[in-house]
This record gives C-alpha cells, sequence and structure tokens, in this order.
C-alpha cells in the first residue's frame, strides 16, 4: 500500500501535470512540448481557398533533377514547411540541406541546387477545383 | 475529493504493469528504428536549421549533433534492460528521461507531433511502480496514462477551436490533408466532399463527448478501447498517419493482466 506521502506526491503530480498541459492547450505553442497545445490539424481551411503542398527538388552532380524525399537530408516535409519563411527570407540556408545530404550519403553526387518547391491546388466547395500552380519559393545554387 | 482520490489509485493487478513494462519498452527500439527513423537522421542536419524547444532553452541543453547515435544506443540499451522487468524504478526512470530527451531531438526542428503524450506518461508512470508497489501504485501508474490518453483527444478538440475557431468543422481541413497525404482509399472521397465534411462533426463529437468515457471502467470498456483503435487504423489508411505510441499508451486500459504469457517478472505486493 501506498504511505500518505506517497498518494500525496502522486496526487500533486497529477494536479501539476494537468494544470500544465491545460495552461499549455490554453496560450502554449508547439514549442512548450510535451506541454504544447494538441494542434495538428486544428486550423481552418477555406474551402474556397488554396492547400499548399511543400516539396524540395535538387540538381545533383550529375546533372539529376530529384524530389529530394525526407530521408536524403533528415528534414521531415512538414520541417521543411515550418522553415519556409526563413528559406524564402535566407535561401542561403539551403545550403545546410544539401550539407546534411552530403552527410547521410557521402556516397550518392551531392545536390549543386536545392529548391523548396510549392504547389497550390485551388479549392471550390471544398473540393479540387483541378487548377494547380507551382511556385519556386526559394533556390540556392552553389 | 475521496471519491476522486478513489479513482485515481483504484487498485490495479500487479501483472497489468509487468505486461506494460514488457510492450512499452520494447517499443522503444521499434520506434527509434523503424517505424520513426527520422529522429537519428537529426544527429546529420547542420544547427542553423534547429528551432529550439522552450524545454532546450530553459535547461541549455546541446543542439543535435553526432552525440544523437549514442543517445539512440543508449536508450534502447536502457529499454531492453527494463523489458526484463529488472531494476524497474531504476530502468524506468533512465527510459523515461532518455525518452523524452529522444523526444526534444525530434521535434526541435519546427514540427511537433501529438502521438507522444500518453506514451510519455506511461514511461514515466511504469517509473514509479516498485518491486515491493502495492495495487494501489499500479492503478495510479494507470490511471494517469488514461487522463494522458484521453487528455490527447479531448484537448486537440480545444486546440481546433482555438485555432480553427468555431467554424473549424465547416472549414476544408480533411481535404487538405487528403488533397496533400490521400491514399487510394481516401482520394475518391475528393469527390463526395460531404463525408469528409461530415466527418468533421464526428471526430469533434469523438474527441469532446466519448473519449472521457475512456476514463470510466465499465464493463464494455475494452470494446471503445477497440473502437478508437478503429479510428486510428482508419486514420492510417486515408492518411497515412499512425498515432503508433498513442497506440501503446491505449493498451494501459485494457485487462491486460488476463494475458497468458510466460515468465513475466512481476512486482511482489507487500
Amino acid at each position: 500500500m501506498l504511505t500518505r506521502g506517497g498518494r500525496r506526491a502522486r496526487t500533486a503530480a497529477t494536479v501539476f501535470g494537468g494544470a500544465l498541459l491545460l495552461a499549455g492547450t490554453i496560450v502554449g505553442q508547439d514549442d512548450a512540448f510535451p506541454f504544447g497545445p494538441f494542434r495538428m490539424y486544428a486550423t481552418r481551411d477555406d474551402p474556397n481557398g488554396l492547400v499548399v503542398s511543400t516539396r524540395v527538388e535538387a540538381v545533383d552532380r550529375s546533372g539529376r533533377v530529384l524530389v529530394v524525399p525526407d530521408t536524403a537530408t533528415g528534414m521531415r516535409r512538414a520541417e521543411i514547411e515550418g522553415l519556409a519563411a526563413r528559406f524564402r527570407d535566407e535561401p542561403q540556408l539551403l545550403a545546410d540541406l544539401s550539407r546534411a545530404h552530403d552527410r547521410l550519403h557521402p556516397d550518392e553526387p551531392a545536390y549543386d541546387t536545392v529548391r523548396v518547391v510549392e504547389r497550390r491546388y485551388r479549392l471550390q466547395d471544398s473540393r479540387p477545383s483541378g487548377a494547380t500552380t507551382e511556385t519556386v519559393v526559394a533556390q540556392w545554387t552553389r | 475529493m475521496d471519491a476522486l482520490s478513489g479513482w485515481l489509485f483504484r487498485p490495479v493487478p500487479l501483472r497489468r504493469i509487468a505486461v506494460l513494462r514488457v510492450v512499452a519498452y520494447l517499443f522503444v527500439p521499434v520506434d527509434v528504428l523503424l517505424t520513426t527513423p527520422w529522429v537519428s537522421a537529426h544527429a546529420h542536419v547542420p544547427t542553423s536549421l534547429h528551432s529550439p524547444l522552450l524545454v532546450e532553452r530553459l535547461l541549455h541543453l546541446p543542439a543535435p549533433g553526432p552525440w544523437v547515435l549514442v543517445l539512440q544506443w543508449v536508450l534502447i540499451a536502457a529499454a531492453l534492460a527494463a523489458a526484463t522487468g529488472r531494476l524497474p524504478r531504476l530502468l524506468g526512470t533512465a527510459v523515461a528521461l532518455l525518452y523524452l530527451e529522444w523526444m526534444v531531438v525530434a521535434f526541435s526542428y519546427g514540427k511537433v507531433d501529438h502521438d507522444r503524450v500518453g506514451y510519455l506518461v506511461l514511461l514515466a508512470a511504469l517509473a514509479t511502480v516498485g518491486r515491493r508497489s502495492g495495487e494501489d501504485a499500479a492503478g495510479w501508474a494507470v490511471q494517469v496514462t488514461a487522463l494522458a490518453v484521453v487528455a490527447t483527444y479531448f484537448l486537440s478538440a480545444f486546440a481546433k477551436l482555438r485555432f480553427g475557431g468555431l467554424g473549424w468543422v465547416d472549414g476544408a481541413t480533411l481535404t487538405r490533408a487528403v488533397v496533400r497525404r490521400g491514399t487510394p482509399l481516401s482520394t475518391p472521397l475528393l469527390d463526395h466532399a460531404w463525408v469528409l465534411h461530415v466527418f468533421q462533426y464526428v471526430l469533434i463529437a469523438v474527441e469532446l463527448l466519448v473519449s472521457p468515457l475512456l476514463l470510466v471502467a465499465f464493463r464494455w470498456r475494452p470494446l471503445l478501447v477497440a473502437a478508437f483503435y478503429g479510428f486510428h487504423l482508419m486514420t492510417f489508411l486515408t492518411i497515412s498517419i499512425v498515432f503508433l505510441p498513442h497506440c501503446v499508451a491505449l493498451l494501459a486500459l485494457l485487462p491486460l493482466e488476463r494475458l497468458r504469457l510466460p515468465a513475466l517478472r512481476e512486482p511482489v505486493p507487500a
């Protein structure tokens, strides 16, 4: 059986943890992990707005144009999207993606060009209307 | 107050903790090596792309680098040792702390996932049940895990309210999810957008009204847990997102003590 102190400590930990989680939900941001808000899919998308899908493309030393998968650089698509604004302002940061690729895959040809491409799907009444556009939002060349 | 305390320390057979230990700790190498291998890849990403979390800034934790690969193997070794049931408090605490740091490495590049809180609480709670703990201590470990699991559903409805507003249910969030991550099973739904629209109402209702029922130990609760597993399976089949660590934590709500497993090291009741 738990002692009185053991029960008290556990009750206090439960209340404290719960309060932090509640505070994170109400005022916290993602960086308060593990107490941040559970915000996956929490934003509202306009049924007549745009859906943006981001990818990273590279031109390697052999001249091949390829879509860079998450495993090539260690950065997931959602992480690239989170950094999209920084890449736009400082495209030379993309050199670091190419560096990550060199470290993870030293046997593969290095990237000479890295670019972030946004494909935008136009929605109409919550359905893709078929209209899409593609924009290079940031590009770095060695 | 007594009722709340009675709920929080509602006795649970120690055998359930013994089974949970094996599953929760053996899941660590699966998670680290197989299902989320991108975490260790962060070891190679230049620091310029690192966006430190609040906890890293507060505790002055080092930015991820080659040491992450050492952390990976120490974590796996600790988890395998803990899965044997030996030194449950010491090894349990080590695994809980190492895994928390592993998660910090995972989520400090601008994207935080929300499938880990239940599992992190389960790891922390397992470390509080020692060799001589009673069924009330085991009960607390199960109930706090249940609270964290339910919070993951329940509070995500509030996050939708906070970031998406009341209009979230009438937005196109699930359409966006399918456009971006659709599978052969879900892409045809884009031609029947009303299905996705209705499902947004269902989702909020489940998160707000159904998930709290998981906290009540009624006869049919295992069926309700199974229904939630069904929900996670459907999410995986439609938008290829799977809340695996969360699903491991959800196991705590099942009467695992009834499983016949050989050679489990059980804590001896005081």
